[in-house]
């Protein structure tokens, strides 16, 4: 029985215009195939099986720059030229770098499984990366450490790296260098942030950039020219775009929304806002069974480590429900109340 | 695909022309390192793998006899070249011979597209379904849709009958559209 469907879905795979039917390219391939599966419901599973196999799945493939290419090519060819110069040195010296390779291979093993670390554009580039709901905590080389909220990356040269580019949203902790007073620099698309040690908040999402500045001091240099200094506890936001700036001190009135230890912590901010955060930060779609859900008010600490958790807290905080399905989050009323 | 063009490729690759080498380099190096990516999780030994590969095959090209499919000529040499490599690292880290050809592939869900075009398998679940298949499931699927080889191209560099491959994809498919499938039933009823 087993292999009876086996050979008829392998028929199918053979049959073009089955495939048409499956990818939904030829009209007439349509209609028949489809007034076939109703006259012959016992065959539906062997279909859709056939079906999945010719649609399969979509990957996101990643594969090196073609600049990495050049590269490696030109290194094929570097050990072509040295192994007819030089053929019996060359063996001894080519098993000392297996050895040295292998011993960093482990170490470099561990850093892709932990943080889907990615190393491609250019050797001398470094890039951390993290997906949709997943936080780092990274030690940079000079001893700061940055956590790193979901869908964000930041890249420094390995030359520079007190001199970084962020995209998305990081809590960053500088360590200071006294002897030097090296300074390290935070590059987003609005702005620069220029510190000598110091604890603060970017967030470039939404086309605009917030910083909120904890301890220290802080010099911002907006892409338009003008510079601006921060002492703790103050919030500024810039877009680019719309060249709007808000300087304010963040106190119990202020609404504000803040990142902080894997927490959100809002005051007064509405609903539309924070789904809006989490967009970015797990990559889903939210809609709203009412316009008027938008506008309700959360104030309090969302834990944002996973996306269940996080939408339970919101829905308690608001009253609402939300269900997820298909990466849609749709907020409705709660109806139990 | 264009079959002279590999064959002429191959045949200037086979008399030592540079360009043809280079050319070859370009078309196979990308998804060639994805795969040793996906075998061996290292990037650092996929690389070295691939240099030394490389280097072998223009060296020995006089020796290397006409190939039928370039594809699968290179993918299975390449896994071969790979694997002796990680049995040497494995003999060096563990002492435990029974897992020396044993290796694991696993998905991440970044590495799924977020939109599925086939209804059945929805993306927030299908890395851990993914990841629950058999390993021979595994390595069939992802040749298949990330490395695009044919179901014949699939059978030479797994070594395993046309029949079997065939056999395996379909099998892997249908445990994915149930997998979701069931998924899909267990939120709703936890919604109510």
């Amino acid at each position: 029985m087993k292999d009876k469907n086996q050979d008829y879905i392998r028929r199918l795979l053979k049959d073009t215009s089955f495939i048409n039917w499956a990818k939904g390219t030829n009209k007439n391939d349509i209609e028949y195939w489809n007034a076939l599966i109703q006259k012959n419901p016992q065959h539906i599973e062997s279909i859709e099986t056939a079906k999945s196999v010719i649609i399969g799945i979509k990957f996101t493939k990643q594969f090196p720059s073609s600049h990495k290419i050049d590269q490696e090519f030109n290194k094929v060819l570097g050990t072509l030229q040295e192994e007819t110069a030089t053929n019996y040195r060359f063996s001894v010296k080519r098993k000392l770098k297996a050895v040295a390779s292998f011993s960093t291979a482990a170490i470099v093993l561990f850093m892709i499984t932990w943080s889907g670390f990615t190393l491609y554009q250019n050797t001398n580039t470094n890039v951390h990366k993290t997906n949709f709901g997943e936080i780092i905590d990274l030690k940079l080389p000079d001893g700061t450490s940055v956590v790193l909220n979901g869908n964000s990356e930041i890249r420094y040269a390995n030359a520079d790296p007190r001199n970084i580019t962020l995209k998305g949203e990081a809590y960053f902790k500088v360590k200071s260098i006294p002897s030097t007073n090296a300074k390290f620099w935070v590059h987003t698309e609005d702005l620069k942030v220029e510190v000598l040690g110091t604890q603060f908040h970017v967030n470039t999402r939404r086309k605009k950039t917030n910083v909120v500045l904890d301890e220290g001091s802080i010099h911002l240099e907006f892409n338009n020219g003008d510079v601006k200094k921060m002492v703790p506890g103050e919030l500024v936001t810039f877009s680019q775009g719309s060249e709007k700036l808000v300087h304010t001190k963040v106190t119990v009135a202020t609404p504000y929304a803040l990142w902080r230890d894997g927490t959100y912590t809002f005051n007064e901010i509405s609903l539309k806002e924070i789904m809006t955060n989490i967009e970015y930060t797990y990559g889903v779609n939210v809609e709203y069974e009412n316009i008027k859900l938008q506008q309700l008010l959360i104030t309090g600490g969302v834990p944002n480590q996973n996306l269940k958790i996080c939408i339970n807290a919101i829905e308690r905080a608001t009253n609402t429900r939300i269900i997820h399905k298909d990466n849609t989050l749709l907020i409705q009323n709660n109806l139990n109340n | 695909m264009d079959i002279t063009s590999e064959e002429s490729l191959w045949y200037f690759f086979k008399k030592g022309e540079i360009n043809a080498f280079k050319a070859l380099f370009k078309k196979y190096y990308p998804t060639l390192h994805a795969y040793g990516l996906k075998i061996s999780n290292s990037s650092q030994l996929t690389e070295d793998c691939l240099q030394s590969f490389f280097v072998y095959l223009f060296e020995n090209r006089n020796s290397l006899g006409d190939v039928k499919n370039l594809k699968s000529y290179l993918f299975s040499s390449f896994k071969r070249a790979l694997f002796k490599q990680l049995q040497k690292q494995r003999l060096k880290t563990s002492l435990n011979d029974s897992n020396l050809l044993e290796y694991y592939i696993t998905f991440s869900p970044q590495e799924l597209a977020i939109t599925q075009e086939s209804q059945f398998l929805c993306s927030d679940t299908l890395h851990n379904l993914l990841n629950k298949l058999s390993s021979r499931e595994k390595e069939v699927v992802y040749l298949k849709y990330y490395s695009d080889l044919s179901t014949s191209e699939i059978s030479e560099v797994m070594d395993i009958s046309y029949q079997s491959v065939s056999n395996t994809l379909q099998k892997a498919m249908l445990k994915l559209r149930k997998g979701t499938e069931s998924q899909q039933i267990r939120n709703i009823l936890k919604k109510y």
